[in-house]
């Protein structure tokens, strides 16, 4: 048991590094307010799928990499990471056995609470962001979510 | 509570709601610590030492298609540059000549009204990074950190004007917020007729607004806003922007004012940050009845 989360933890991580990488690859201003949270669909998908390797630890420490990166308050997407994180971990059975749609939907549900909270500590922070824009990475998100378990399912076989 | 548990491969049963609320209660006293106190800058100067190779990853392929793409000009292109680069440093040499005279003459003014405010004393280049910071703040990242001497709240300014402020210093690189970040103001002047007033940003990066300007200010589009040097962030003198246009509603006591950027504040690469001066008294010949403060 232990070799076998041992295996399932390199490919976790590099996954989680590439992710942080494509949340700051520089595009056009344009395009920059569809990026969708890549790193947080990856740790919704090691959430989902192999919760016994620390998805919630992940969670955490995936947040607080993006609060350093972002350069907002520390903890506030470790909050909002770890809040979602926990439950997907919590709807994964189900959310196993969906159609891919309802996947989606499932997934758009859980971007958007994420989203929620990043809104509500930057609120409550006193440095709001209320340019509508931000409620579209939600729905980019639930869009991809079909190609992200495509890639990390290969991923994961490795 | 069954349905928050998870059972590992051995038995062990992992209580989810324990760590979600562990996890959770954690990042809530982060936020309070960082935003209330300030015992988080070197935990988070470290940290941002740790994600430098990220953002180094990520800058590297379009440093090294410049840098490509600059080793492979031709010899005519160099040649052209060359010209025009020689012709645009004969006028500025030619405009330099009487600076030096000039800004001598500008300390010793404003020594006379007592105003320490605004003249630069050093400065240090920086490049700004290429990563995306936030989709939705006006911020860049920039090469310069506190192992340079940079501080927060230091002026940031571009060849254009004036380009922002340092808003958080790691060690190896600092966050800048520019000037046109909803979250940023700085006390301006028209330099045609000296009325000072603050210029807001919007969050768009070719605008900002004078929110303050009553509906009878002598304002007209095309004047020119220059730093006021108030509140000692900003050096005096430099430009800010210039007016595009101005909106008087009769039912309204305050104008609107819109402001285009001087600075390229989309497209500059390199940064200067700037030292003000700490008494610009203490750079003149001592004066033998006024004590020159010593520190």
């Amino acid at each position: 048991m232990m070799r076998d989360t041992r295996i399932r933890r390199l490919p976790m991580a590099l996954s989680a590094l590439v992710a942080l990488a494509l949340a700051v690859l520089p595009l056009p201003t344009v395009l920059d307010a569809f990026r969708p949270d890549f790193l947080v669909l990856v740790v919704f998908y090691w959430c989902i799928e192999s919760p016994r390797a620390g998805g919630l630890s992940l969670a955490f420490f995936s947040g607080l990499a993006l609060d350093v990166i972002h350069g907002v308050v520390l903890g506030q997407h470790a909050l909002a990471l770890t809040l979602m994180g926990a439950w997907a971990t919590h709807l994964r059975l189900r959310i196993r056995v969906f159609s891919m749609l309802s996947q989606c939907l499932v997934v758009f549900a859980l971007l958007a609470g994420y989203q929620f909270v990043l809104f509500w500590v930057d609120g409550a922070t006193g440095n709001p962001v209320t340019a509508f824009g931000r409620w579209l990475a939600p729905v980019i998100g639930a869009l991809l979510w079909p190609v992200i378990i495509g890639i990390m399912g290969k991923v994961h076989e490795r | 509570m069954v349905a928050f548990r998870s059972t590992d491969a051995s038995g062990r049963v992992t209580g989810l709601l324990f760590r979600c609320v562990l996890y959770s209660l954690l990042a809530l006293a982060l936020i309070i610590v960082d935003k209330r106190y300030a015992h988080l800058v070197k935990i988070r100067q470290f940290l941002s030492v740790v994600a430098y190779p990220v953002q180094v990853a990520v800058a590297s392929p379009f440093e090294g298609w410049h840098w490509f793409r600059d080793s492979v000009t031709t010899r005519d292109a160099l040649r052209a540059d060359k010209t025009k680069l020689e012709a645009e440093l004969r006028v500025a040499q030619f405009r330099l000549q009487r600076y030096e005279a000039l800004e001598a003459e500008t300390v010793r003014l404003r020594a006379l009204r007592d105003n320490t405010a605004g003249v630069t004393d050093r400065f240090v280049i920086g490049e700004v990074m290429n990563v995306d910071l936030d989709a939705f703040r006006e911020r860049v990242l920039v090469d310069k950190g506190a192992g340079d001497g940079v501080y927060v709240g230091q002026a940031v300014l571009d060849s254009g004007g004036v380009f922002g402020q340092v808003a958080r210093v790691g060690q190896l690189t600092s966050e800048v917020i520019l000037v046109s970040d909803a979250a940023h103001a700085i006390p301006v002047q028209i330099n045609r007729n000296g009325l000072r007033t603050v210029a807001v940003g919007t969050g768009d990066t070719n605008r900002l607004k004078l929110p303050y300007l009553p509906t009878s200010a002598d304002v007209i589009a095309g004047d020119l806003l220059v730093t006021s040097g108030l509140g000692g962030g900003f050096p005096a003198g430099y430009p800010v922007g210039t007016i595009a246009e101005v909106k008087r509603d009769p039912a309204q006591s305050l104008a609107d004012v819109d402001v285009k950027p001087a600075a390229a504040l989309d497209r500059s690469k390199e940064l200067l940050f700037v030292w003000l001066k700490p008494q610009a008294a203490e750079l003149l010949p001592p004066v033998k009845d006024k004590p020159v403060p010593k520190k």
